[in-house]
C-alpha cells in the first residue's frame, strides 16, 4: 500500500442538470492525508466538501484529476478501494427497524468480519458511544442524537484503515460530541486514518492535526490550525466593547474588526502588553483571549469573498 | 488493518450477511406484514362474490400477484433508504458488492412476506387439485414473476429523488401489471387484441400458462411460446441489466 492514505491532484467535479447552468463543485482540489493522521476539511455550505468526500468514498465520479486511496485510484478502482473505507454519510440515518445492536453488528458482518469479532466490536462501539442502554430499542424511537451516535458508532466499530465522516457529530449534544472524538483518537492511536467535515470549529480544532479549507471548489488554506490562527495576523486577540471609534489608534497592532460599537484586535502576544497601555490611555475595557479557530475561519474565508 | 480475506473483491460478497440485515429490518414492519395480502385478499372476496367457480384461478393470480408485489417493495425500500436515510452510502462504500445489496435486498424482503403467499399457494393447489408438475409449474412462474419485479423495482428506485413520486409509480404499477390484466380472473375474458400485451407482462403471462396448464384457458401454441419466451427473457435480461445497473449506479455522475 501506498505512504498516504489519501491524495487528490487536481480533481474537478461539474454537475450538470437539464435546464439549470453547471454547477463546478471542485475546481482541481489537490490534498493529501497521511497515514494515521486526522484532517478536518472545512468550508461553508456548499464549498465542495460532500463532493469531495463523495469521490474519494467512490460514490461519486470526479468530472477529471485523480484520486489515490491508498494508492488505489478510487475513480478506477472502486472494488479495491472498498475494503480500506467507512463512511458516515451527510444527514446519514440507521434503519429505523434496527436496534443500534443489530445495526453495528449487521453491517460488520455484510462487510465480510467474522460473528465473534462483530460480536466483540459492536459491543465496544455501543459502550464508546454511550448507546449500552438504548442497544435494543429500534432506531425509530430514538432521538436524532442517539441516531447520529448509532452512524458513527457504527463506521467506528469498523476500525477501517481510512473513515470519512461527513459532518459526524451533528445534532449530539457535547458529551457525546466529545466521546466521538476520544472514540476519533483512539482509532488513529490504533492507525487508522481519518477525514472529516464539520461546521463546528471547535470540534476541527480539538480534533484534528492538519485541515483544509475549501471555498467555492478550492483549497483556500492548508496546514494546523494554529498556523491557520497565525496565517490571520497573530493568535491573541484583544476585545474592546467600545473601541469602534477607536479604530486607528489600533490598526498598527493587526488586523481590526469593527462590529457596531465593539473593535477586535487581532495581534500577537508579544504586543499586548503596548495594545493593552492604549486601551487603557483611551479608557477602554479590554478582554484578551486565544484566537478561536473559528474566528481564523471567517478571517479567511471572508478574505476569499472580498477578494472576488 | 485489514486481513487479507477481508480486502479481497468479490461479486455477491456480503450477500447472506445483507440479506439477513433486510429480513430485520423487515420483521420489525408488523403492520406492513400484516397487511401485505391486503389488495390480494380484496380481490379474492370480489371474485367470490361474483363467481365462486373462478376462486381457484384467483388464487393462482393472489400468488402471481404477491410475488409481483414483493418486487414492488423493492423499488420502495431502495428508494426509501437511499432518499430518506441515505444508509445506503454506508453500504455501498464498503466491501459488500453492489450486486449483493440488490439482491439481499430484493430476498430479504422475499423471505419476510413469502409465508402468506405459500398459504395461499396451498389453498390453490387444494381448491384446483394440482399435480406436482403443475405445483412446480407454478413455483417456477412464481419465481420468475418475482425476479422481474424485483429487478424492475430496483432499477427505477435509482431514478426517484423524492419518495412522493415513488408513491404514484408504485400504484400505476400495480394496477397496469396486477389488476387489470387477466391475473384474477381467465385469461379467455381478456379481450383477444390486447392478449398480446397481457403476454408480455409478468404476471399476467404467468398466470396465462398456469391456467392453461390446468385446462382453465386455451392457448394457441405461440401465445404459449410469447408467455413463456417472455417471461424467461424478462426474468434473466432484466436481473442481469438489474445487477450491472446496480453495480453502475453505485457512483453518482
Amino acid at each position: 500500500m501506498s505512504g498516504e492514505a489519501l491524495r487528490s491532484e487536481n480533481l474537478r467535479k461539474v454537475y450538470h442538470s437539464k435546464g439549470a447552468p453547471a454547477v463546478e463543485a471542485l475546481a482541481g482540489v489537490s490534498m493529501e492525508v497521511r497515514r494515521g493522521e486526522r484532517v478536518a476539511l472545512l468550508g461553508r455550505n456548499g464549498a465542495g466538501k460532500t463532493t469531495f468526500l463523495r469521490i474519494a468514498s467512490t460514490l461519486l465520479r470526479p468530472t477529471s484529476g485523480t484520486i489515490e486511496v491508498f494508492g488505489y485510484n478510487a475513480d478506477k478502482t472502486p472494488d479495491k478501494v472498498r475494503p480500506y473505507i467507512a463512511v458516515v454519510p451527510q444527514e446519514g440515518k440507521p434503519f429505523f427497524h434496527l436496534t443500534p445492536r443489530e445495526q453495528i453488528y449487521s453491517y460488520l458482518r455484510a462487510r465480510g468480519l467474522g460473528r465473534e469479532t462483530s460480536k466483540a466490536r459492536t459491543e465496544e462501539a455501543l459502550e464508546r458511544m454511550g448507546l449500552i442502554e438504548f442497544g435494543d430499542r429500534l432506531s425509530i424511537t430514538l432521538s436524532g442524537g442517539q441516531r447520529q451516535r448509532t452512524m458513527v458508532a457504527t463506521v467506528i466499530a469498523t476500525e477501517a484503515p481510512l473513515l470519512f465522516l461527513d459532518e459526524p457529530t451533528i445534532g449530539m449534544d457535547p458529551f457525546a460530541r466529545r466521546a466521538v472524538w476520544d472514540s476519533l483518537r483512539t482509532l488513529t492511536q490504533r492507525g487508522s486514518t481519518i477525514l472529516l467535515t464539520t461546521h463546528y470549529l471547535d470540534e476541527a480544532d480539538a480534533l484534528s492535526q492538519r485541515l483544509y479549507i475549501i471555498d467555492r471548489g478550492t483549497v483556500l488554506v492548508s496546514g494546523t490550525a494554529e498556523d491557520l490562527k497565525r496565517s490571520v495576523g497573530g493568535t491573541m486577540k484583544v476585545l474592546l466593547p467600545d473601541g469602534a471609534r477607536e479604530i486607528e489608534r489600533f490598526r498598527s497592532f493587526g488586523s481590526c474588526v469593527r462590529d457596531a460599537e465593539s473593535l477586535t484586535v487581532i495581534s500577537s502576544p508579544e504586543r499586548l502588553g503596548e495594545l493593552m497601555e492604549v486601551a487603557v490611555r483611551a479608557r477602554l475595557t479590554a478582554t484578551v483571549g486565544p484566537v478561536t479557530l473559528e474566528e481564523a475561519f471567517l478571517r479567511v474565508v471572508g478574505r476569499s469573498i472580498n477578494e472576488e | 488493518m485489514k486481513s487479507e480475506a477481508e480486502v479481497r473483491p468479490r461479486a455477491f460478497r456480503g450477500l447472506p450477511a445483507f440479506l439477513w440485515t433486510e429480513v430485520l429490518v423487515q420483521i420489525h414492519e408488523e403492520l406492513a406484514m400484516a397487511t401485505s395480502m391486503m389488495v390480494q385478499a380484496v380481490l379474492l372476496v370480489f371474485v367470490w362474490v361474483l363467481n365462486p367457480g373462478l376462486i381457484g384461478v384467483a388464487l393462482v393470480g393472489a400468488v402471481l400477484f404477491s410475488m409481483f408485489a414483493m418486487g414492488q417493495r423493492v423499488l420502495n425500500e431502495a428508494a426509501y433508504i437511499r432518499i430518506d436515510h441515505k444508509v445506503s452510502d454506508l453500504y455501498l462504500a464498503s466491501p459488500l458488492s453492489a450486486e449483493a445489496y440488490f439482491l439481499g435486498m430484493s430476498a430479504g424482503v422475499l423471505l419476510v412476506y413469502l409465508p402468506p403467499v405459500v398459504v395461499v399457494g396451498v389453498l390453490a393447489a387444494v381448491v384446483i387439485h394440482l399435480s406436482l408438475v403443475e405445483v412446480g409449474l407454478l413455483v417456477l412462474l412464481a419465481g420468475t414473476v418475482w425476479l422481474t419485479s424485483a429487478s424492475i423495482g430496483y432499477v427505477f428506485s435509482t431514478a426517484f429523488r423524492d419518495n412522493r413520486a415513488i408513491w404514484a409509480y408504485s400504484s400505476l404499477f400495480f394496477n397496469i401489471f396486477g389488476v387489470l390484466p387477466p391475473v384474477f380472473y381467465p385469461f379467455g375474458l381478456f379481450p383477444a387484441y390486447l392478449r398480446p400485451v397481457a403476454l408480455l407482462m409478468p404476471p399476467s403471462a404467468a398466470a396465462a400458462l398456469v391456467q392453461w396448464a390446468i385446462g382453465v384457458t386455451v392457448l394457441t401454441r405461440p401465445e404459449v411460446y410469447l408467455a413463456s419466451g417472455g417471461l424467461a427473457v424478462e426474468g434473466l435480461g432484466l436481473f442481469l441489466f438489474a445487477v450491472y445497473w446496480a453495480r453502475r449506479t453505485v457512483r453518482g455522475e
